[in-house]
């Protein structure tokens, strides 16, 4: 069941990686089934990165393989490489304990899902960035003043936010309080799980915005993991779709949007309500993904893809390069232009959105 | 707009006090509802959006009877709801009935559906109420057929599941079959399709609407996503509600309300929109990211601590309803000759 999608690295290589995937696989049945599947990627400085799935494809997975925080008893392997910027790169997957709990949050930090679960409701904020501190051996004045000044980058006021408690927040403001805490010790990467997804759209738009100036104020990389692909592919450089455990297309924002290469990719934007897209014409996918200890044999998409071939049931498909930098994971990406028409691209682009009728 | 709606909503409030036993201050009244109108004719769709906060919920328990206005009225086919809750109407109309008419399916399908019994016990339940004149099996076959319906195929096999064993696509599905076999003219849907995949959200969009004709029903669908709001709608026929701090800000069709908004609010609740155009995201439309406090609502316009638009005017100011075609929206710009033209803008 196991595939190498290492032989065309050109598709998802990058020129100065700041993270280097290599068959990151996790399994909690000792390799029955996967619930990441060997995955290849690289993670370009500077970036970021949208990565796309649905409930259940593996995409929380790979969030937590990229600071060895996968749950247990789940079991990572592949070959997980961090190259901070002039220094030695280091293994992820074969630190000392101690090493690896100060790069997590000092190099990589994380975000999760649900702010209100992340912080101590009988601790101030105040608190909770102190302990951070304090837990990684930093200066706490110093990092106060950082904390601060991050706290300001989001449109928020340093004092009150510091005095509350989590419950006296809105969730928009715990969100964004929980943002700063996980850059407060100066991370090269920061790794998002859904970190909007209890949020109302406008605040999720806010935070995207918010999101793309610190990125630039702070030099970071990020990765940006969401179900929902038109939210962040206003945020993302680059993207990659997961499906079943596996990534099946990765290329850049515009290239998977306009250009998809992938059935499924197809599918998927041709599923999500638009406000451009003309109203009669939204499609669902039909079927249901695949749980991991019933993958299809083959590509895992097989079953609810118009192009299925008696290939595509037996073989893993590779990565297909498409163009530079864009591949997809599918014997006929080729025939996917004409097979799964993309309906956003039909609609006028002005702002006055697509008219139906 | 028919001389006949089926729900009239008029000058609803809902305001909730704070009452602390222990605090002897001022109570803190949180103003969820202010000064809303609302019709809800037969076979309608009203989708009402805003942020999280904005009393979008609130204002529709109030529209099916499930929470008491401190203001205003609630009627149904005519009859005020609350008056006949209260034996004080003049009528036959039973509050059995009403609630009956009156149908909710809420936002986290796992958590409104009972884990210990079966889908076919669940459901059997609305059936028992309505009908109980039914036999077991034809009970039985009622809930096969519906369950076939909203494609739940095999149906004797789901009818035998728990709800743990569904996915939250097929939960939502139940819920909604509990719903429509109460044989309701309003179902409120809130949030409904929120917690489920955004490829899944179509298809339970589709699926509400075709049953839409089968059951005669009208809809009440909450929902902070613009895009969601304008699919429901604009494919039953149906309005677009923009609250914003309590109050209806710019109420209309679908497709005017989406390719025309009126209002700064909706423009900003339309710029919030994801699309797959990329066109330059650029800075949003408002001046400030969080909402004010409930508790103490800004003076004139609500929107003016926030609005890229306002000016001294509307904070001093309530602004009416305008009429902008069939749109009506709540924002002095609408009227030519209004003193906010030459009032200094707000920067703040």
């Amino acid at each position: 069941m196991a595939i190498d999608q290492t032989t065309d690295r050109r598709v998802y290589s990058a020129d100065d990686p700041i993270i280097e995937i290599r068959n990151a696989a996790v399994t909690y049945d000792e390799g029955r089934s996967y619930v990441l599947d060997h995955v290849s990627l690289e993670l370009e400085r500077g970036e970021i990165l949208g990565v796309v799935g649905e409930s259940g494809s593996g995409k929380s997975m790979l969030a937590s393989s990229l600071l060895d925080a996968v749950p247990s008893p789940g079991h990572l392997t592949g070959e997980i490489t961090y190259r901070p910027d002039g220094e030695a790169p280091i293994n992820l997957l074969e630190l000392e304990k101690a090493d690896r709990r100060s790069l997590r949050w000092e190099d990589i930090s994380m975000v999760f899902q649900g702010a209100m679960n992340s912080f101590n409701p009988t601790l101030d904020l105040r608190t909770h960035f102190e302990e951070t501190l304090r837990a990684h051996d930093a200066d706490i004045k110093k990092g106060l003043g950082r904390a601060e000044e991050l706290l300001e980058d989001l449109y928020l006021e340093p004092d009150r936010i510091l005095d509350s408690y989590p419950h006296e927040l809105s969730g928009g403001m715990q969100q964004r309080a929980l943002i700063a805490l996980s850059l407060v010790l100066d991370p090269d990467v920061l790794v998002m799980d859904e970190p909007t997804a209890a949020l109302d759209l406008l605040m999720q738009r806010s935070i995207l915005l918010l999101l793309s100036d610190l990125q630039e104020k702070y030099n970071l990389t990020m990765v940006f993991i969401t179900h929902d692909l038109p939210l962040v592919a206003a945020l993302a450089d680059r993207m990659a779709i997961m499906y079943a455990f596996r990534l099946v297309e990765i290329g850049d924002t515009r290239d998977i949007v306009e250009n998809a290469a992938h059935p499924y990719t197809r599918a998927l934007l041709n599923s999500t309500p638009n406000l451009d897209a003309p109203l009669s014409e939204m499609q669902p996918i039909d079927g249901q993904s695949p749980a991991p200890i019933n993958m299809p044999t083959g590509c895992a998409y097989h079953p609810r893809c118009p192009l299925a071939t008696e290939e595509c049931r037996t073989e893993v498909p590779d990565y297909h390069e498409v163009e530079t930098d864009h591949g997809s994971a599918c014997y006929h990406w080729q025939a996917s232009y004409d097979e799964v028409p993309l309906l956003h691209e039909n609609s006028p682009g002005d702002t006055t959105g697509g008219v139906d009728e | 707009m028919s001389d006949n709606p089926l729900i009239s909503l008029e000058d609803i409030e809902v305001h909730f006090t704070n009452e602390n036993l222990l605090n002897f201050d001022e109570p803190e009244t949180v103003h969820a509802v202010d000064g809303v109108s609302l019709d809800i004719e037969e076979n309608d769709i009203v989708s009402l959006v805003g942020e999280s906060g904005c009393g979008k919920t609130t204002l529709g328990k109030t529209a099916i009877g499930l929470q008491r206005p401190t203001g205003g009225s609630v009627t149904y086919r005519g009859e005020d709801i609350w008056a006949v809750r209260d034996g004080t109407a003049t009528t036959e109309t039973e509050w059995e009935d009403i609630r009956t008419s009156l149908q909710i399916i809420h936002q986290d399908p796992g958590a409104s559906l009972n884990p210990n019994r079966r889908i076919v016990s669940i459901l059997s339940e609305p059936l028992r109420q309505v009908n109980p004149e039914l036999s077991r099996s034809e009970k039985r076959s009622r809930i096969y057929s519906l369950l076939e319906r909203v494609g739940m195929n095999p149906p004797q096999d789901f009818a035998e599941r728990y709800p743990h064993q569904l996915s939250g696509g097929e939960q939502q599905r139940v819920a909604l079959c509990r719903a429509l076999l109460m044989n309701p003219d309003v179902i409120l849907a809130d949030e409904a399709i929120s917690a489920l995949d955004v490829s899944l959200r179509v298809e339970m969009m589709d699926l509400m609407l075709d049953l839409q004709d089968e059951f005669d029903t009208s809809y009440i669908f909450i929902s902070h996503d613009l895009s969601n709001a304008r699919y429901f709608s604009g494919h039953g026929g149906g309005k677009i509600g923009v609250m914003y701090l309590g109050e209806l800000v710019e109420v209309g069709p679908a497709e005017d309300m989406i390719n025309d908004p009126q209002h700064p609010y909706t423009n900003v609740l339309r710029w919030a929109t994801p699309d797959l155009a990329l066109r330059g995201t650029g800075e949003p439309p408002m001046r400030k990211i969080d909402v004010p406090d409930p508790v103490d609502p800004p003076s004139g316009c609500r929107f003016h601590t926030r609005c890229p638009k306002a000016t001294e005017a509307c904070r001093q100011e309530t602004p009416s309803d305008y009429q902008h075609g069939e749109q009506t929206v709540a924002c002095f710009r609408e009227d030519e000759n209004h003193e906010y033209w030459d009032s200094p803008e707000l920067t703040d």
